[in-house]
């Protein structure tokens, strides 16, 4: 077997490996890619989601009582918005007493809920601890950890 | 649908990963014998048989599981194969029984293992398991101690690595501990400068750890295990609480201990002075890792083909060193392959952790893909001599029955999880197959 053979079978091989790993990276980056809207099932309710809040999402807030200084702040409320210490959350409070995704509060048929969703310190409407999803109403006071905020419109 | 792509990519996949091994087989053949070799057939048919069959079992057991994970562990397994094979024909068929073994211990994992908050119900349970099995290599009778560490049980002929087993056991249960106390551990209480500390009762537990994995060090000489066991802790404990001080703590920790080991233990400051200069030592203790040099200098860029040549000269180089003899024959090329194939293990490791959505699996997932990523850190650093060399397998492709088996249970557990996590993912995902990844 000449060694100039083997040199350019072995190169052959090399090449396959990378071919390998080309078509993992094609794998991963498929799986990657945003999920293409046109047909998907949530398509049409999601589209429906980001047009519906525009016109609630400025009557109704969440205004930040306490800390003295956060006071002020608004978040406005759409269908949906949940409450807590990681980044994804709408609404995020740096408390260590703050669960990673602590509660949420959303909108069915135009009155909106709080829930508690298995936070270690629980949440709580006018003192009293959320444990089912409870409706709130205008002036509310809801506490997450030490964060206090009211719904107002 | 996901799942099916998924599948389909694995299935292409694991087929070109046979067919890889096959080929380089047969050229390491064709370069000690000059002939090809007499086996090709049925080496083809049972690696594919072994991988189609694991592919399989995913299929039916964890449809919805990541497809490339397991192509990329068969992918390891087989070049594995083809230079343990290349430097001893008797362990290439021992290698080959582990290998079934391996993929049987998968496909049992996958069977067992149905859903893993079953795990995380046993979490004291897996404690005294695993701990027991770390420590097992030190009684009297089944302990064995094999070129100085300390880290081997024999029960009759079976002899095997406990310590594989027990990192695996370990991570299910720190995720699980994890889970339930990251509230408190991530409170914070201090603030220096730009630290913030929890408090002082809450290190607790990494000085519990750091403390174990000084035992092992210690009393079973093995120093890459209780590297791996300590790394292994902190991580979890870091992606538990987001705490970036729990790391500086570790780290000082670290220092202080290795610092300790260095200045107490004869063989700790051979391995540090080991590591500075090989040189002085050249036909002694230096001798190992001067001939893996030596060897990754010769490969050069391709290789000198598979076969062509000589990385028997270097001890151990069918387990410890198999990177260096990987590195001689295919060259930089064929190393770099290797640390490409661990990087996409690694990514994909974390990419099913980012995806979980219930805690304990998030966590589990991250310490698996940690065991991965710093075992193979630890040996291959320490062949190339980027850090101390440490004496533990390179995953999936060091010969070693225990060290196969346990990893392609850590492979199926990853599954396990990521079908898990689809389960969450599928109602956002396209339907649309236009972007097939495929064959």
């Amino acid at each position: 077997m000449p060694e100039s053979l083997l040199t350019i079978l072995k190169l052959c091989a090399l090449a396959l490996l990378y071919l390998f790993f080309l078509r993992v990276l094609r794998a991963v980056w498929a799986e990657m890619q945003p999920p293409s809207m046109v047909g998907a099932p949530g398509a049409a309710e999601r589209a429906a989601r980001t047009a519906a809040p525009r016109d609630t999402r400025s009557s109704t807030k969440l205004a930040v009582v306490e800390p003295s200084e956060l006071r002020g702040r608004t978040y406005g409320l759409g269908e949906e918005l949940t409450v807590g210490r990681a980044a994804g959350c709408q609404v995020t409070l740096d408390d260590s007493y703050v669960s990673q995704l602590h509660a949420r509060i959303f909108r069915r048929d135009g009155v909106f809920y709080v829930e508690d969703l298995g936070s270690t310190n629980g949440t709580f409407l006018n003192t009293q601890k959320v444990s089912a999803p409870v409706a709130m109403k205008r002036g509310d006071r809801l506490k997450i950890g030490s964060t206090v905020m009211e719904l107002t419109s | 649908m996901i799942t099916e792509r998924r599948r389909n990519t694995e299935l292409g996949l694991v087929v070109l990963g046979a067919t890889i091994t096959a080929a380089i087989y047969t050229l390491a053949s064709l370069g000690t014998t000059a002939d090809l070799p007499g086996d090709i057939g049925p080496f083809l048919g049972v690696v594919l048989a072994l991988l189609v069959g694991a592919h399989l079992a995913t299929r039916r057991l964890a449809p919805a599981g990541d497809g490339v994970l397991l192509p990329l562990a068969g992918l390891l397994n087989g070049l594995g194969y083809v230079w343990i094979a290349r430097l001893d024909e008797n362990l290439a068929a021992l290698q080959a029984t582990w290998t079934a073994v391996g993929v049987i211990a998968f496909v049992a994992t996958l069977v067992v293992v149905r859903r893993t908050r079953d795990l995380e119900r046993y979490r004291y349970t897996f404690m005294l398991v695993g701990v027991g099995l770390l420590l097992m290599p030190l009684l009297p009778i089944v302990g064995k101690t094999v070129n100085g560490a300390r880290i081997w049980v024999g029960v009759g002929p079976v002899s095997f690595q406990p310590g594989e087993f027990a990192k695996i056991i370990l991570a299910i249960f720190f995720a699980s501990y994890l889970v339930e106390k990251r509230e408190l551990l991530g409170m914070a209480a201090k603030r220096f400068g730009p630290l913030t500390l929890p408090e002082l009762r809450h290190f607790g537990p990494v000085l519990l750890a750091w403390a174990a994995s000084l035992v092992v060090m210690t009393a079973q000489r093995d120093l890459g295990s209780s590297l791996l066991f300590f790394a292994l802790f902190v991580v979890m404990l870091w992606v538990a609480t987001e705490r970036a001080s729990y790391l500086v703590v570790s780290g000082v920790l670290f220092a202080a201990g290795a610092f300790a080991a260095w200045s107490v233990f004869s063989h700790v400051q051979n391995r540090i002075s080991l590591w500075f200069d090989p040189w002085v030592d050249v036909s002694g203790q230096g001798f190992q890792v001067v001939q893996a040099t030596f060897a990754l200098a010769w490969g050069g860029v391709a290789g000198t083909g598979p076969g062509l040549g000589s990385p028997d000269r270097i001890p151990l180089a069918e387990t410890d060193f198999i990177f260096a003899a990987i590195g001689e024959e295919l060259g930089l090329l064929g190393a770099a392959a290797v640390l490409i194939t661990y990087i996409l293990m690694i990514g994909t490791g974390l990419r099913i952790a980012l995806r979980a959505q219930v805690p304990f699996n998030k966590l589990l997932a991250a310490g698996l893909t940690a065991i991965l990523g710093i075992q193979s850190f630890i040996i291959i650093g320490g062949v190339i001599r980027l850090v101390p060399l440490t004496g533990i397998t390179l995953p999936f492709v060091s010969y070693g029955g225990s060290s196969l088996i346990a990893n392609y249970v850590l492979l199926a557990l990853l599954i396990r999880i990521s079908d898990d996590n689809a389960g969450i993912e599928t109602p956002g995902r396209p339907v649309s197959l236009s972007s097939d990844g495929g064959p």
